[in-house]
């Protein structure tokens, strides 16, 4: 017999999507490997975050861009569930594609009626190779695209800020740069613990919090290169 | 490599006293990391602790963290309820940030989260008494002259079978001069005020997130989440602002329906909040509709902490099912007295709808578990409180003694099942003074400490200060 009439709080779905490159140059210097690394090694954290806001419902996905672009995750998992197979490259850059892939799934008919903003985080490390801009149109003219909190990581020096930067939307909010490998780890959580936790449930809101963004983002964390390895 | 400290790392206070040796990361957050450490090297050498260590970012953004955290070292803990700051720690290789140790957090503690989400369920008297404490330990920080700042879900920890309180994150405790720390709270916790930029934390802004925090507790839902909240789509920054900063409306306010749970979305607040007997229901609707504007209407934190314990005291066991229930003396007498109509004129102000109105009134007057009616057990009058006399029911100083209001360590009575009758219950005086019973034939007999008296319809006894008399 329960002690306590009702149920668990109502709790709104947040949708989390990996957007990442898997194309041919990610295979150079261990940058694909050390992606893969930094979101397994993110996961169990991401899954606390999750668990600790009972506001959300943290659902994630995954795409993977290289020569077209197709589902690493396809299946919306909740975070509890989730699990990240290992991301292989080969082929180039179609980054346009993946954005059409994730405005697909941001479509009013897809999306249920009613949510917290998606966070949709885009990881590259090269220039797109097809219409990125028809792509990124594609997203924003879905009302959910809009309201994502769009986040992108460059990894390292080639890749294509500019676009990065017009994914982020914001002028203010720049593409997080990672040199190596502990600094992608770094930027990695941040993106799926505080920021999760900013979206859901802004937590700890300073006095005077960024109000940029249509979610409050926490403080970027720091991304000092103390080793050599850099990329 | 994904954390700030590593295990094995040493912090000490001054580079020549005995240091912390950090063991294992316990949990992360928006300004730092946490860590269990232990004391080396001093007479109490191997307590473990707790070790709170920051993001240099975010020392950045919170320039007065350290004075503000030097302060709470010197002025030690408003009560033993508090995992306080005890002192600052220093890392020799990392001069860009700084932590401090605190009590380590007992594994019998759970989160409001885990409560929230159902994966610790309390007993009614628990909750009630975790509410109880929190109420009673704010109000000692405040009459410190502090404001917490940031009371939400994070923070608080309780003992699910007893009830007790553990107060986390006193980093951003500061005075309340209008100033200090660079925290301004967690959305949804955060006083209407707070969130239009209009002010800053203050001891009043304090008891909204009180308010807000102990109706998540004993409703398990939002205050201001109602029919509103439903046609929001996206649940952005802007819509929490107008939610929770410049449109807010209680979800029971008794002069604008407009704000309801709906059925479906909102399906806690529907099915606990016609649990609470009305003194219950009046304080947060205070704080929920002229406290929403009038910051100084706000519900006291000596106010809840008076009520909580009424309400504790009218938790009664239902006879068929057991399930905890409240007594709601107010609701009754509408119902039962002369003027039946009151009660049904009450419950429509709440509920629209004729399903609605039968489930609440159902309520109390029967089981919310088993929907039987409800059997109410003798209840003693103390001045003007209400004892429900439970077959577990224990009476502390606080019922007993008018200058010991609060104190709960020792019970000083406790009702007993006679050992060879076990239709016969009485109240052992578990006190060191004697009492005296008068009967309603008149007879007087004193019952000395270690002695019970048989509990009778009328019965009054005289515990030294204060009076009860016995009801069936």
């Amino acid at each position: 017999m329960p002690k306590l009439p009702g149920g668990e709080l109502a709790r709104r779905p947040l949708h989390f999507i990996w957007i990442a490159d898997c194309s041919g140059s990610m295979g150079v210097s261990g940058k694909i490997q050390a992606l893969n690394n930094a979101i397994r090694e993110a996961l169990p954290h991401m899954q606390q975050a999750a668990a600790d806001n009972p506001n959300a419902e943290v659902m994630v996905r995954a795409v993977k861009f290289s020569s077209g672009a197709s589902w690493h995750v396809a299946r919306t998992v909740p975070v509890e569930q989730f699990r990240w197979d290992d991301l292989e490259v080969n082929g180039v850059t179609d980054m346009g594609k993946a954005l059409q892939l994730v405005a697909e799934q941001l479509d009013p008919s897809v999306m249920p009626e009613r949510a917290l903003p998606p966070v949709l985080v885009l990881i590259s490390d090269g220039h797109p190779t097809d219409d990125v801009s028809a792509g990124l149109q594609t997203l924003m003219a879905q009302p959910w695209g809009k309201k994502a909190v769009r986040i992108a990581i460059a990894i390292g020096d080639d890749a294509d800020r500019g676009v990065l930067q017009r994914f982020i939307g914001h002028p203010e909010l720049e593409p997080l740069q990672a040199h190596n490998a502990e600094s992608l780890v770094k930027f990695i959580k941040w993106v799926s613990t505080a920021v999760l936790r900013s979206v859901s449930s802004p937590a700890s809101q300073a006095v005077n919090a960024d109000q940029r963004t249509n979610v409050p983002l926490p403080p970027i964390p720091d991304a000092k290169v103390e080793v050599d390895d850099v990329w | 490599m994904n954390q700030l400290l590593n295990s094995g790392e040493i912090v000490q206070m001054q580079p020549t006293e005995p240091g912390y040796e950090v063991e294992e990361f316990l949990g992360g957050g928006g300004q730092g990391e946490v860590y269990r450490a232990r004391l080396l090297g001093a007479q109490s050498a191997g307590t473990p602790v707790a070790l709170k260590w920051f993001f240099p970012h975010y020392l950045r953004q919170d320039p007065h963290l350290r004075t503000r955290l030097e302060r709470a070292v010197d002025n030690g803990p408003p009560s033993d309820r508090f995992l306080w700051p005890q002192e600052l720690v220093v890392a020799a290789d990392r001069p860009s940030s700084f932590g401090y140790v605190m009590p380590l957090r007992e594994d019998r503690f759970v989160g409001i989260t885990d409560l929230v989400t159902r994966r610790a369920e309390p007993t009614l008297r628990a909750l009630v008494t975790a509410g109880f404490e929190l109420a009673h330990n704010y109000l000692q920080l405040h009459a410190k002259g502090f404001c917490y700042r940031d009371i939400s879900f994070g923070n608080v920890f309780f003992d699910p079978q007893s009830g007790e309180v553990r107060i986390c994150d006193n980093d951003n405790v500061s005075v309340d001069d209008g100033q200090g720390g660079s925290i301004g709270g967690t959305a949804r916790f955060m006083a209407p005020e707070i969130v239009r930029g209009e002010a800053g934390p203050s001891t009043e802004t304090d008891l909204f997130s009180l308010a807000v925090l102990l109706f998540y507790m004993l409703v398990n839902h939002h205050p201001l989440e109602g029919a509103k909240e439903a046609r929001i789509r996206c649940f952005d920054l802007p819509a929490m602002t107008r939610l929770y900063g410049t449109d807010p409306l209680f979800i029971f306010d008794p002069d604008d329906i407009s704000n309801r749970p709906q059925p479906g979305s909102h399906d806690n607040a529907l099915a606990l909040w016609p649990l609470y007997p009305r003194f219950v229901q009046t304080l947060f609707m205070r704080t929920f509709t002229d406290g929403l504007r009038d910051p100084y209407s706000r519900v006291r934190e000596s106010q809840w902490r008076s009520n909580l314990i009424r309400l504790r005291d009218s938790i009664f066991y239902c006879q068929r099912c057991d399930a905890e229930n409240f007594y709601d003396q107010d609701a009754l007498r509408a119902s039962d007295g002369g003027n039946p109509s009151r009660r049904v004129e009450w419950l429509t102000r709440f509920f629209s709808d004729r399903d609605a109105l039968r489930a609440s009134d159902g309520s109390s007057a029967a089981c919310w578990s088993c929907a039987s009616p409800h059997r109410l057990p003798p209840r003693m009058r103390i001045d003007s409180d209400v004892v429900m006399l439970n077959h577990d029911t224990r009476l502390y100083p606080h019922h007993l003694d008018a200058e010991r209001s609060y104190s709960f360590a020792e019970p000083v009575a406790e009702v007993t099942q006679h050992p060879q009758n076990p239709q016969v219950w009485g109240l052992r005086n578990r006190s060191a003074q004697r009492w005296t019973s008068h009967d309603v034939n008149g007879q007087v007999n004193d019952v000395e400490p270690g002695q019970t008296v048989t509990l009778s319809p009328g019965l009054r006894l005289l515990f030294g200060g204060r009076e009860g008399e016995v009801r069936f």
